[in-house]
């Protein structure tokens, strides 16, 4: 029951939205269910620490012939990051999101995102999975094609057409697990391979189709293409919302299937995985730092942040894995602040150009004050969380002796502040250039809600910098559970 | 019988592939539908092809030899795959007519504005 609320409460909102004519009332029932999502994700923690896992059979069905939800540590972590990043882009929307779009379905479209992802985040079926991804790619394709300007629909055709290959690799792949082991439930399919590890030759290809749909949709080198070329092209907000969610369900389910699947055959996957997080890692940032477009700029960086993820579980140890979903949680929150400034910038300067744009930190000092704070959390600058996710990883790989991926680590750290200042000199420090004047939009609309959404977003960056004990515990709890797989066969399949 | 459809799954995933590779749009979302329903047809043959028996238990029975019926559970599987196909099916086309619109272009290489420079 307690998982169900989690699908029934975005699905709710979505069959009143249809009822409802009024916008107003539309907008604060958003806010209200948001704000019960996020409670229902916190009051899973006590639950989970209690219980260890939550394991739901959708009508009384047994583990491997019924649909089954399970939220472990990790699921229950990404959850509560997940709630918080919507409600907050959710309330953010209200000023930053044109009235247009939010008459014709922002907030409809936004819960089923919403739904998408909790779906996929609970999932213990894998057919299962691929049906939430695609309730969230659907969503995502409405949102970032709705209001139909050029260039939004030139970024949602690009968007649409590698997810859905994506979309193709991962059910092909689901097809031919299906047709080679005889069940769908993670745990079972977990349980068969580890019993009989001779299959394992046979099952490379389904595994390998997966690996690269979860690739593509965590945007990882060399199947990023999508990602800088969709991203700033919806308004703000919709950016915000796509960064702190979409990319990271790819990674949470890598996550899920690297320690119950692919652990079978470590070298090989430790090998290909470190490579592909550490060009990630390389490639994002240098792309990131020839940009001079500021949502561009952080497209790139999520790859290459990404990357900070992938190879983190590419250590294959529990400080590893901990590393990873604290690095998950940190990059949430931080890459979801500095879309929520720049949305703001686009709002009262009309552009994003950073060659155009100059002294906004002495127009507004508060939002300067924001900036600095996600940009350099993202850079990794102590006490903010960017600083302990970063320590964390680079901690477990001198622990795995992957001392060059280490390194990479390290050195791409140098050219994350770099194009970060870049964007701190050029948007917020120079002078304005004279010769190329922006009609800013008039009268500059209202951002209170805007304001306090970003305050709250960066008190909770420097509170995961400075409480990240307690955190860290939690994932490293998290971590232990992923590297026993046996445990969660155990609580969906019962005793064997 | 399950080697010809392998090789007709083979033989869509070609056509699919070359249609995504043109420059026209509409031949990109034909490409995707073609490619939608050879992975559609890879799940149906993951149940097996076998023409025995249905997977009912008759009356007075209480088992049933796997080994003579098609897995049910994959025709599930496929007959969902086909639901969502179609929903996206729809929204691609819309998408084409309003990008249509707005643009008046099929051509995929002038579809270059937003990329990385």
């Amino acid at each position: 029951m307690s998982l169900f609320a989690l699908l029934l409460l975005p699905f709710a909102y979505i069959i009143l939205a249809l009822l409802i004519k009024k916008a107003s009332i539309k907008k604060r029932l958003a806010i209200l269910f948001a704000t019960a999502n996020f409670l229902w994700a916190l009051a899973l923690i006590p639950l989970v620490q209690f219980k260890e896992m939550i394991v739901v059979q959708t009508g009384g069905w047994q583990a491997p012939y019924g649909i089954t939800l399970v939220a472990d540590k990790l699921s229950v972590f990404m959850l509560v990051m997940v709630a918080i990043i919507f409600l907050v882009t959710t309330i953010y929307a209200t000023q930053a999101v044109d009235k247009e779009r939010r008459k014709s379905g922002h907030y409809f479209f936004s819960f089923g995102i919403l739904m998408g992802v909790n779906g996929s985040l609970i999932a213990g079926d894998v057919f299962n999975l691929y049906v939430w991804y695609e309730v969230m790619l659907m969503s995502s394709f409405i949102l970032i094609s709705l209001g139909g300007e050029k260039a939004q629909m030139e970024g949602s055709i690009k968007y649409l057409i590698l997810n859905l290959i994506s979309a193709l690799f991962f059910v092909s792949g689901v097809g031919l697990l299906y047709g080679n082991l005889g069940s769908l439930n993670m745990a079972d399919l977990s349980r068969i391979i580890a019993n009989q590890p001779e299959l394992l030759p046979q099952l490379n290809p389904a595994l390998i189709l997966m690996f690269v749909s979860f690739a593509i949709k965590g945007a990882l080198v060399p199947f990023f293409f999508w990602l800088p070329a969709s991203y700033h092209t919806p308004p703000p907000a919709v950016t915000a919302l796509f960064a702190g969610l979409l990319t990271k369900v790819g990674i949470y389910s890598l996550i899920r299937f690297y320690t119950l699947f692919l652990y079978h055959d470590a070298p090989f996957w430790n090998q290909l995985i470190l490579i592909m997080g550490s060009l990630s890692m390389i490639i994002g940032v240098f792309a990131a730092s020839s940009q001079y477009d500021f949502r561009k700029i952080l497209s790139f960086h999520i790859i290459s942040q990404v990357g900070y993820a992938v190879i983190a579980l590419g250590f294959y140890s529990v400080a590893g894995i901990a590393a990873a979903i604290f690095f998950l949680g940190h990059n949430m929150l931080s890459k979801t602040n500095a879309f929520l400034v720049a949305g703001w910038i686009k709002h009262h300067k009309g552009t994003l150009n950073l060659k155009t744009l100059g002294e906004v930190y002495k127009e507004s000092t508060i939002w300067g004050v924001l900036f600095f704070i996600s940009a350099f959390s993202l850079a990794g600058l102590p006490p903010l969380s960017g600083f302990v996710g970063k320590y964390l990883i680079i901690k477990a790989g001198i622990e795995a002796n992957q001392l060059t991926v280490t390194l990479i680590a390290l050195f791409v750290g140098l050219f994350t502040l770099f194009s970060m200042v870049k964007i701190w000199l050029e948007v917020f420090w120079k002078n304005k250039p004279r010769d190329k004047v922006v009609k800013a939009p008039l009268p500059p609309p209202k951002d209170h809600w805007m304001l306090t959404t970003s305050v709250v977003m960066a008190i909770l960056i420097v509170a995961m910098g400075v409480w990240a004990q307690p955190i860290i515990n939690f994932c490293e709890a998290a971590a232990f559970d992923l590297m026993n797989p046996d445990k969660y066969i155990e609580f969906v399949l019962g005793k064997s | 019988m399950e080697l010809v459809i392998a090789i007709f799954i083979g033989l869509l995933f070609a056509c699919g592939v070359y249609l995504i590779l043109r420059r026209s749009i509409v031949k990109v979302i034909l490409g995707i539908f073609v490619l939608s329903n050879a992975t559609n047809l890879i799940i149906f043959l993951a149940g097996g092809i076998r023409s025995e028996q249905i997977p009912f238990i008759a009356e007075g029975e209480q088992t049933l030899d796997p080994a003579l019926i098609n897995d049910p559970v994959a025709q599930v599987l496929v007959l969902k795959a086909i639901v969502i196909g179609l929903g996206i099916a729809a929204y691609i086309l819309a998408l084409k007519y309003r990008y249509f619109q707005v643009t008046g272009t099929h051509d995929l290489d002038l579809l270059k504005n937003t990329d990385q420079r």
